[in-house]
């Protein structure tokens, strides 16, 4: 059987045995679902390779599996979050109710991804696109929390998406008579009307939340249970991404030299879109109190940046969309996982509620600092080799020199929440609520500690992870990419070598360490957090003193204008615009029997009445 | 290996320089100051004597693990970030890594020690520790905007991200950027304004509201290191300033003894020069709030940021 087909099989039947296995126990189903997804990444990762290839006819329509190096990249995504986060979620979904319902759609989730990234035809792509979407909106939901709000906009945006794709989609058989997507590149179809990229374009962003369509993002990605949200946040909006990818290098390398002007100005709206959804998702994100609405809006932040990347269509920039794509599923999956353990362990996520866990979960808070260091882009991790990129790129390949002054004020405003998330939980003066609190179990660390580890390596060599990247660049269209084991450079010339600045790093850190810890050790006192100075005042035992309220205030103060306006108001408004016609179209369609027979007899004696100048044949 | 042991010494040398400059600016800083208000004020040394009283305290108070770790951070970022500034013009002493790094790294680096030290200061559970970061990373916002656009002014310019380059340029031309993009080197000044934190920007120490901030916690060894690690930094700004905008100091080719000592003196008066211009301000300002802080780089610094690039692009 083709390896391609028996991947999916196994995922599907594997859902519905997880859906069965829960009747069994609960705790069944996650497993059945970790083996699940766990043996159809072993078997993508052995058996399935650019040569495989799976055709097959379905209602008179030529269907098309298959993979390039391009796919590859998310397919590592995708399988590498996939089995890290069923791993994680045996033991985070525990003590919930309906994991069979849970399990069932977090492997069609996984299913419709892996689908996605096989599709070689918009066909069998739609398909793929509307289980994934129908499986995470049935997770969005699954809590019952606010389902009337944060359900139905991820349902309507996707919705609207979904539409355009679906126009764009019979638009290309339309003209062009195939569904085939390679055929239909080679025939044009992304680059010669531009209604048809640009309605796909739409789809994807909706996806990859994108401004405007991006209000969906906070709700859905803090709704979810935490061990999707992982999948969901570092997997699930990369197909955005891979959707964007493939439509805007069609559109740059096949475009007609007398389009030039269109494509330009799809390009600078998409940079532009894409820095100014990092650059308020961010300042939302500062002000949040809640660590995974914080997440959320830092996803969606995060996502703008890769937009940025892959609109570019220059080597660099394609690079480091894909670079920052892998990457921030590893530390935004990571960090996603750190809140639900947190979530778990304490019961609430607010930061305004709990404080200093550094000392209860210390391995929680080392995976979350890594990663926090990553997502800050600060070297010598991962995180800024891919923010490096994206600069230089802008700097030395594009012009937009006010673009990068945006990019730069979204990621310097970033160190805000980063440094928010880090202190609201972990830092500052211990609850005496929390004294309980114990280290979350393996299976919960263990995934999250594999994150880290891979944030570490890949910051020391980059090249490990640009090499597939440099085959994928290949199948788009761009030769040549130029990189080494951990060296970059960009096109004036200019090198970065990661390598040297982690060792510098390294031994400064190990002496000034050793000379801390050494010097005068036996003087050294630890003492708690509740020992501090307090300018002559005396707090009682029981006052937590952590600065937590309105933590920015000063900043939310002095870009006050910057919040006034927010696209979720808009877009309230304009449902309640339309709120407002439908009821006034009630007013004619009452529902009334008598009404309509009116209707139906006023219409008659119009028509007698005109017959004469309207029927002049 | 001859070769790697003139890199070690080079770069301890460098060290030991860029602490001991930072540290004396910091005395004749107290002392003129004291004078200018009428004070006697303490000797130009005086900085010299805190850090030796505090690094010979006999006990010492850690709040957690990453209280201990906050000055590590600090020398760690202040030195890895001196490794990648040229001190003097192609001089053997000191070569260290210039060419593995560039401006945008710099900018990055720079931000580590600050991060660090603030998630040392959030573990001690001192409110005014967590204000006072608060406070610093806002303003970080704000100075940082004006000074990226004066750096991209400088790359668009040159078409160069490497600092070595854009002092070479300088060389061969011989005019200093401060006069053939003065746009970008007013931006950078007001930006570093912010970055030396002398009135009014002193939000985030401010002594008189919030005792002296995020360090309030750290006494004795702590203190002590990160006394050292903030003057070290203070003379990698001043640095980056000479070599961006007033063409570095030394020439390239002489690196025999009295050529490199030439090539210091110059560097001390045109940092000193430039050490004075947030100290000069620092007098007749008083303290701003937070957002005011915030505000005031959004506006002239700013405009004149944008400028900047634009008088790049015509160029």
């Amino acid at each position: 059987m083709n390896s391609l087909f028996l991947i999916l099989i196994i995922l599907f039947g594997g859902a519905i045995v997880a859906y069965l296995a829960n009747k069994l126990a609960p705790i069944v189903s996650s497993i059945v679902s970790f083996i699940t997804i766990t043996t159809a990444a072993v078997l993508f990762f052995t058996q399935v390779n650019t040569e495989t290839i799976y055709q097959f006819t379905l209602g008179g329509i030529d269907l098309q599996w298959g993979i390039d190096y391009y796919t590859y990249i998310f397919a590592m995504i995708v399988f590498g979050l996939g089995v890290l986060a069923s791993l994680y979620s045996i033991q985070y979904m525990q003590d919930k109710e309906r994991l069979g319902y849970f399990n069932f759609n977090f492997v069609m989730a996984i299913l419709g991804m892996t689908g996605i990234i096989f599709s070689q035809d918009f066909v069998s792509f739609f398909i793929f696109w509307e289980i994934m979407t129908w499986s995470s909106y049935l997770i969005v939901i699954y809590n019952g929390k606010e389902v009337r709000k944060i359900g139905i906009k991820y349902m309507i945006f996707s919705a609207i998406g979904a539409y355009a794709m679906l126009a764009a989609i019979v638009s290309i058989k339309g003209s062009f008579g195939t569904f085939i997507i390679a055929d239909a590149i080679n025939a044009g179809a992304l680059s010669t009307n531009f209604y048809i990229p640009i309605l796909l374009l739409i789809g994807f962003a909706v996806k990859a939340g994108t401004m405007p369509m991006h209000v969906w993002g906070p709700g859905a990605y803090s709704n979810s249970p935490m061990s999707f949200t992982t999948v969901f946040s570092g997997a699930l909006s990369k197909m955005g991404i891979l959707g964007m990818g493939i439509v805007l290098t069609a559109l740059y390398h096949k475009a007609a030299i007398n389009d030039m002007f269109g494509v330009m100005f799809i390009k600078q709206s998409l940079m532009w879109l894409g820095a100014i959804t990092a650059a308020i998702a961010t300042i939302y994100a500062v002000i949040q109190t809640d660590a995974k609405k914080l997440l959320a809006y830092s996803s969606i932040a995060q996502l703008g940046y890769i937009t940025i990347g892959i609109a570019t269509g220059t080597k660099l920039g394609i690079m480091a969309a894909l670079f920052l794509a892998v990457i921030h599923g590893v530390f935004k999956g990571a960090l996603f996982m750190v809140v639900g353990a947190v979530e778990r362990q304490v019961g609430t996520t607010d930061m305004t509620k709990i404080s200093g866990l550094i000392r209860k979960m210390p391995w929680t808070f080392l995976v979350a600092l890594i990663s926090i260091i990553a997502l800050a882009g600060i070297p010598p991790l991962a995180g800024f080799v891919g923010k490096w990129m994206v600069y230089e790129a802008l700097i030395t390949e594009t012009n937009s020199y006010f673009l990068v002054v945006v990019v730069f004020f979204a990621s310097t405003a970033g160190f805000l929440y980063s440094y928010r998330f880090l202190f609201g939980l972990f830092l500052g003066q211990e609850e005496d609520d929390t004294a309980h609190v114990k280290e979350a179990p393996a299976t919960m660390i263990i995934p999250m500690m594999i994150l880290a580890v891979i944030l570490v390596v890949i910051g020391a060599f980059p090249g490990l992870l640009i090499d597939p990247i440099a085959n994928a660049m290949g199948v788009m269209g761009y030769t040549d990419v130029n990189f080494g084991l951990s060296t970059l450079s960009n096109v004036w010339g200019e090198q970065l070598n990661m390598q040297s600045i982690g060792m510098s790093i390294g031994i400064v850190f190990v002496v000034t360490f050793a000379f801390l810890s050494l010097k005068g050790m036996k003087g050294t006192k630890n003492v708690g957090t509740k020992d501090i100075s307090t300018s002559g005042e005396i707090p009682y035992d029981h006052e937590n003193m952590t600065y937590q309220l309105d933590f920015f205030k000063p900043f939310e103060r002095a870009l006050a204008p910057l919040y006034k306006r927010s696209m979720d108001k808009i877009w309230n408004q304009f449902g309640e615009g339309l709120e407002a016609l439908f009821d006034f179209t009630r007013k004619f369609n009452t529902g009334n029997g008598q009404t309509y027979a009116l209707y139906v007899v006023v219409f008659l004696v119009l028509m007698l009445l005109l017959k004469d100048t309207l029927f002049i044949n | 290996m001859e070769d790697l042991g003139i890199k070690i010494l080079g770069a301890i040398l460098t060290t030991i320089m860029a602490f001991a400059v930072g540290m004396t600016y910091g005395g004749i800083t107290r002392k003129l100051t004291a004078r200018v208000q009428n004070r006697r004020g303490p000797t130009i040394w005086q900085n010299f004597i805190d850090l030796l009283k505090l690094q010979s305290k006999k006990s010492n108070i850690a709040h957690g693990f990453m209280g201990h770790m906050a000055p590590a951070w600090i020398i760690i970022a202040a030195i890895t970030t001196l490794m990648f500034i040229p001190v003097l013009n192609g001089n053997l002493w000191f070569p260290n890594l210039t060419f593995h790094g560039d401006l945008i790294f710099l900018l990055y680096i720079m931000v580590f020690g600050s991060l660090g030290m603030a998630l040392g200061a959030g573990q001690t559970g001192n409110p005014n520790s967590a204000i006072g970061v608060s406070r610093g990373l806002s303003q970080m916002v704000g100075f940082e905007i004006p000074f990226v656009l004066a750096l991209v002014g400088l790359m668009v310019q040159y078409q160069t991200t490497s600092i070595k380059d854009l002092m070479e340029v300088q060389q061969q031309t011989g005019i200093w950027i401060m006069f053939s993009n003065p746009f970008s080197f007013l931006a950078a000044i007001l930006a570093s304004l912010g970055m030396f934190r002398y009135s009014p920007f002193d939000i985030v120490g401010a002594p008189a509201e919030l005792a002296s901030g995020p360090v309030s916690e750290f006494g004795g060894k702590y203190l002590g290191t990160m006394m050292s690690g903030g003057s070290i930094f203070a003379f990698i700004k001043l640095t980056l300033f000479v070599d961006l905008f007033m063409g570095g100091a030394g020439n390239g080719s002489d690196t025999g003894i009295w050529a490199t000592l030439l090539g210091i003196v110059i560097l001390l008066v045109k940092t000193f020069s430039l050490y004075m211009i947030p100290v000069f301000y620092g007098w007749v300002s008083p303290r701003y709030r937070t957002e005011q802080s915030i505000q005031y780089f959004y506006r002239w610094p700013l405009a004149l940021g944008i400028i900047s690039v634009i008088w790049a692009v015509v160029l």
